[in-house]
C-alpha cells in the first residue's frame, strides 16, 4: 500500500520555485486553474518510496496581508486546504527578506521544510550559509538548493518523507512580551468557540488578528464570540499601539518579524559586502535614464520584426495543409450537408485561426524571455512615468504592445498587472491596439481610398492613431469610472538571470495545447454556424435558373461572372442576408449598404471574415485583400466618407469572438463583461459617424 | 525630515518611518523596506517620476509619491 503526501510549495515571487519544480526527476506536470478563479495552478505528482507525493506549487505571495488576486488563492489555500507538509522556498540572496514571510508562515505551526534556493550565488562572493544552526533557531529542516545546477532537489523530497511520518516539532515563533501576552489572551477567547479549538489553530488566528487581517476578521464575524473577540481586540489594537508607539498592530508584528529574520541572517549567513554585481552593470546601460527607453523601444521593435518575420515561415506551410485537406476531404467523402460544413466552412475558418499560431508562439516566446531574464520589470519602470499621465501603470504596456499582434495573448498578458483596476482599465482599452488580423481589411481600404498616398504611412497613421485613441480612453475611463489616482507602483525588479530552457519549452508548449484546443472547438463552432446562416436557405429557383444560363454560355470569363452573380444572389436570400438587411438601418446613418453591414457583423466572429465576406459579397469569389477586382467594386460602390467611417469602425468596436471569448474567462464579473461588450461598439458608431457628418459638411 | 525622493543617486539612508498608508505600506515592508533598514538610491528616470532603490539586497521600483512617504535618516547624521 502506497500513502499519499499533500505538499504545498510557497515562496515569494522571484525565488526559483518554478525551476526547482522543473528540476525535480520522474515528476507529472499537471496545469489547470484554482477553482473559479483564472489563476494558474501547477500540480507535480511523483513516486517515491511508497509514497505518491502529490504537491501543489501556489503563485508567489510575498505576505499573507494578501493584495492581488494571485496572492489571495495562494493564502485561501495555506489557511483553508487541507495538505501535509508546507514546503517554503527562499532566496539565499534575499535571504532576510524572504524569512519575514517565513515567520508568517511559521505562525501556523505546520510540519514545514524550509528551501533556501540559489546557495551557488552566495557560494560564488565567497559567502556561507549555516543551515544547521537556522535549522536550530527556527526549529525547522532546512534544505540548501542550487535548481540550477540540480543540487538538493531531491533531499528536498527526502525531508518531506521524513517530516511526515514525524510528529510536528514544538518550536514557535515568540514575538515580544507584551505581544504574546495579547496572543494568548485572545486564543483563549477563541477557543471557546468549537470551531477552535486547536491551540495551534486559535494562536495563528489570535495573530493573524492583531496583524489586522481583514478575511479572518471576517471570518469570526458570524460567531457567537464575536462581540467578546472583538472588544478584546480594540482593546489591544489601542494598548499595543500606544506601548510600543506605532501606527498600526500590523506595523508591531512586521517591526518584530523584521527583526528576528535580519538577527538570523546575521547569526548564519557570512559573506562581504558585494561591489557593483553584475546586475548593476546591465541596469547601468539598460535603465539608462536617457538611452534606456530608446533601448526598450529598440527591443519591442525587434521582438515585432520577429513575431511578423519568423511566424510568417510556416504560415504559407500551415495554410497550404488545410487547403489540400480540404479539397481532398471534400473530393473523399460522400457529397451532402457534411462535406460541405467541414470543408467549406469549418476546415477553413480554423485554418485561418491556426496559420496565427507561430506568430503568437514567436510572440510569447519573446515575452517570456522578457519576463524571464528579469527586463520586463525594467520596461515597466521606464514606462510607467507616461503611462501614469493616462492613468495607467507601467506594467500595462506590455499587454498594450502584445494587442498590435493578437487581442487574445494580449488579454492574458494583462495578467501580469496584479492590480484589479489597472487591469480592468487595460484590459478594456487593449481592442484599440489595433491586431494583426485587422491589417487586410486596411490595406484593402487604403488601396481603393488612398491610392495617391503612402500605403504604409496610412497604415501607421491608423495603428498609432488606434493606440492614442485607446490611452485617451483609458485616461476617460480613470477619470469616470475609477476615481482618483492610478494604483501605486511598487515593484520588485529581480535580477537579470538567464532564463531556463526547459521552462520556456513547457510553457510554449502548454501554449500551444490550449491555443490548439480552442481553435478546434470554439472556433469550429463558430464557423459552423456563419456557414449555415450563409449558405441557407437555397432558392431552387434562382439555382435552376442560373444553371440554365451557365450551360448556355460559352465563354469561360461569362461563366465565372454568372456563377459569382448566382452565389451573390444566394447570398443576399440566405438568413446571413436578411440578417444584413435586417441590420442595415443601425448602419445607415454611416453610409454602409447591407453588404458592408454584414461585413462589419462578420468580422465579430473573427476580423479575417471581413475582407473574404466583402469579396463574396461583391461577387468576387476567391477574393483577397490585394485584389484589383475587389479594389475596384468597392471604390464603385462605397464612397469615400463611408470608407472612412469603415476604417474606424473597424479600428475600435468589440475584437472578434476568440477574443471576447478570453476576456470573459478573465473577467468574472457580469457588469464589466456587459460594459466591455456594448462600450466600444458605441465608442465606434459615434465616431465613425461624426466624422462621416464632418466630411459630408467639408463637401467629400 | 528628509524622505527617499530628497536623496541622490548613489546615497544611503536608514529608514525611519513610513509614512504611506495600507496596503502599500504593507507592501513596501514585505520587500524588506522596513524601519532601521538601509536602502540606497541606485537610479531615478529623467524627470525623477520613478525610482530604482536598493534594500536588503533587493531592487525595488517606487513612484515619487511612494518614494517620497518614506522618512530617512542619512547614514551620518
Amino acid at each position: 500500500m502506497s500513502s499519499e503526501i499533500k505538499v504545498a510549495i510557497v515562496g515569494q515571487p522571484n525565488v526559483g520555485k518554478s525551476s526547482i519544480i522543473n528540476a525535480l526527476s520522474n515528476a507529472k506536470l499537471h496545469v489547470g486553474n484554482f477553482s473559479g478563479v483564472t489563476v494558474e495552478k501547477k500540480e507535480i505528482y511523483l513516486k517515491r518510496d511508497d509514497y505518491d507525493i502529490r504537491m501543489t506549487d501556489l503563485p508567489g505571495i510575498y505576505a499573507l496581508n494578501a493584495y492581488t488576486p494571485e496572492e489571495q488563492v495562494a493564502k485561501d489555500f495555506l489557511v483553508d486546504e487541507d495538505y501535509d507538509v508546507m514546503v517554503n522556498v527562499v532566496d539565499a540572496n534575499t535571504l532576510s527578506r524572504n524569512l519575514i514571510f517565513t515567520m508568517q508562515l511559521l505562525d501556523m505551526h505546520r510540519k514545514t521544510v524550509l528551501v533556501i534556493n540559489m546557495v551557488d550565488e552566495i557560494e560564488k562572493k565567497g559567502g556561507t550559509l549555516d543551515e544547521k544552526s537556522i535549522e536550530k533557531l527556527l526549529g525547522i529542516p532546512v534544505v540548501l538548493t542550487s535548481a540550477k545546477e540540480n543540487r538538493g532537489v531531491e533531499e528536498i523530497i527526502t525531508q518531506i518523507i521524513k517530516l511526515h511520518n514525524s510528529v510536528l516539532s514544538k518550536n514557535k515563533i515568540y514575538y515580544n512580551e507584551k505581544v504574546e501576552q495579547r496572543i494568548e489572551e485572545l486564543a483563549k477567547i477563541l477557543r471557546k468557540s468549537p470551531h477552535f479549538k486547536s491551540e495551534d489553530y486559535s494562536r495563528f488566528l489570535a495573530i493573524r488578528l492583531i496583524d489586522r487581517d481583514e478575511n479572518i476578521y471576517k471570518m469570526i464575524h458570524d460567531l457567537p464570540i464575536f462581540i467578546e473577540a472583538h472588544n478584546a481586540l480594540e482593546k489591544m489594537y489601542k494598548d499595543l499601539e500606544s506601548e510600543f508607539d506605532e501606527e498600526s498592530t500590523t506595523d508591531i508584528l512586521a517591526n518584530e518579524r523584521a527583526a528576528i529574520s535580519y538577527n538570523l541572517q546575521m547569526e548564519t549567513l557570512d559573506i562581504k559586502e558585494e561591489n557593483e554585481s553584475l546586475s548593476e552593470k546591465i541596469d547601468n546601460f539598460l535603465i539608462h535614464p536617457i538611452f534606456g527607453l530608446p533601448i526598450f523601444l529598440f527591443f519591442m521593435w525587434a521582438l515585432f520584426q520577429l513575431t511578423f518575420v519568423l511566424g510568417n515561415y510556416p504560415m504559407n506551410l500551415i495554410d497550404s495543409i488545410f487547403i489540400e485537406t480540404s479539397s481532398f476531404l471534400a473530393d473523399f467523402l460522400p457529397k451532402g450537408i457534411f462535406n460541405s460544413v467541414l470543408t467549406e466552412g469549418v476546415l477553413p475558418a480554423v485554418g485561418a485561426i491556426v496559420m496565427f499560431l507561430p506568430n503568437i508562439l514567436v510572440l510569447f516566446l519573446g515575452l517570456n524571455l522578457l519576463e524571464q531574464t528579469g527586463y520586463m520589470s525594467r520596461a515597466a519602470y521606464l514606462m510607467d512615468g507616461f503611462l501614469k499621465k493616462f492613468g495607467l501603470q507601467g506594467k500595462a504596456f506590455v499587454p498594450l504592445v502584445s494587442g498590435f499582434g493578437c487581442t487574445v495573448p494580449a488579454y492574458m498578458a494583462a495578467r501580469t498587472l496584479k492590480n484589479p483596476k489597472d487591469r480592468i482599465i487595460t484590459m478594456l482599452v487593449l481592442g484599440f491596439m489595433s491586431c494583426g488580423a485587422r491589417l487586410p481589411i486596411y490595406v484593402l481600404l487604403v488601396s481603393a481610398f488612398f491610392a495617391n498616398q503612402n500605403p504604409g504611412n496610412m497604415l501607421f497613421y491608423i495603428y498609432i492613431g488606434g493606440a492614442f485613441l485607446g490611452l485617451i480612453v483609458a485616461k476617460i475611463l480613470r477619470t469616470v469610472l475609477f476615481k482618483g489616482e492610478p494604483e501605486p507602483f511598487v515593484m520588485e525588479m529581480p535580477p537579470y538571470r538567464f532564463p531556463s530552457f526547459k521552462a520556456l519549452g513547457m510553457d510554449l508548449w502548454i501554449k500551444t495545447r490550449m491555443f490548439l484546443k480552442k481553435a478546434g472547438t470554439f472556433i469550429a463552432i463558430a464557423a459552423m454556424v456563419i456557414w449555415f446562416l450563409s449558405s441557407y436557405p437555397v432558392n431552387n429557383t434562382l439555382v435552376q435558373n442560373y444553371n440554365a444560363k451557365i450551360e448556355q454560355t460559352v465563354d469561360i470569363n461569362k461563366k465565372m461572372n454568372l456563377k459569382n452573380e448566382l452565389n451573390a444572389k444566394l447570398l443576399e436570400n440566405s438568413y446571413l442576408g436578411d440578417f444584413g438587411k435586417f441590420i442595415q438601418p443601425v448602419f445607415a446613418p454611416l453610409g454602409f449598404d447591407w453588404r458592408l453591414s454584414v461585413a462589419v457583423v462578420a468580422g465579430l466572429s473573427a476580423k479575417e471574415v471581413v475582407v473574404s465576406t466583402l469579396g463574396t459579397l461583391y461577387a468576387m469569389s476567391g477574393a483577397t485583400e490585394t485584389s484589383k477586382g475587389l479594389v475596384a467594386k468597392m471604390r464603385q460602390n462605397v464612397d469615400f466618407k463611408a470608407a472612412i467611417a469603415l476604417i474606424i469602425i473597424i479600428m475600435i468596436y468589440s475584437p472578434c469572438l476568440a477574443a471576447m471569448g478570453t476576456f470573459y474567462t478573465e473577467v468574472p464579473q457580469w457588469a464589466w463583461r456587459i460594459f466591455y461588450t456594448i462600450y466600444p461598439n458605441v465608442v465606434a458608431w459615434l465616431l465613425a459617424y461624426g466624422v462621416y457628418k464632418t466630411l459630408a459638411l467639408m463637401g467629400y | 525630515m528628509k524622505t527617499i525622493s530628497d536623496l541622490k543617486i548613489d546615497e544611503e539612508a536608514i529608514v525611519q518611518k513610513i509614512m504611506a498608508k495600507e496596503p502599500v505600506k504593507g507592501r513596501l515592508l514585505s520587500m524588506g523596506i522596513v524601519k532601521g533598514a538601509k536602502v540606497k538610491v541606485m537610479a531615478h528616470t529623467l524627470a525623477r517620476q520613478t525610482w530604482d532603490i536598493l534594500s536588503n539586497n533587493t531592487k525595488v521600483a517606487l513612484r515619487e509619491e511612494e518614494a517620497h512617504s518614506i522618512l530617512v535618516k542619512g547614514l551620518h547624521e
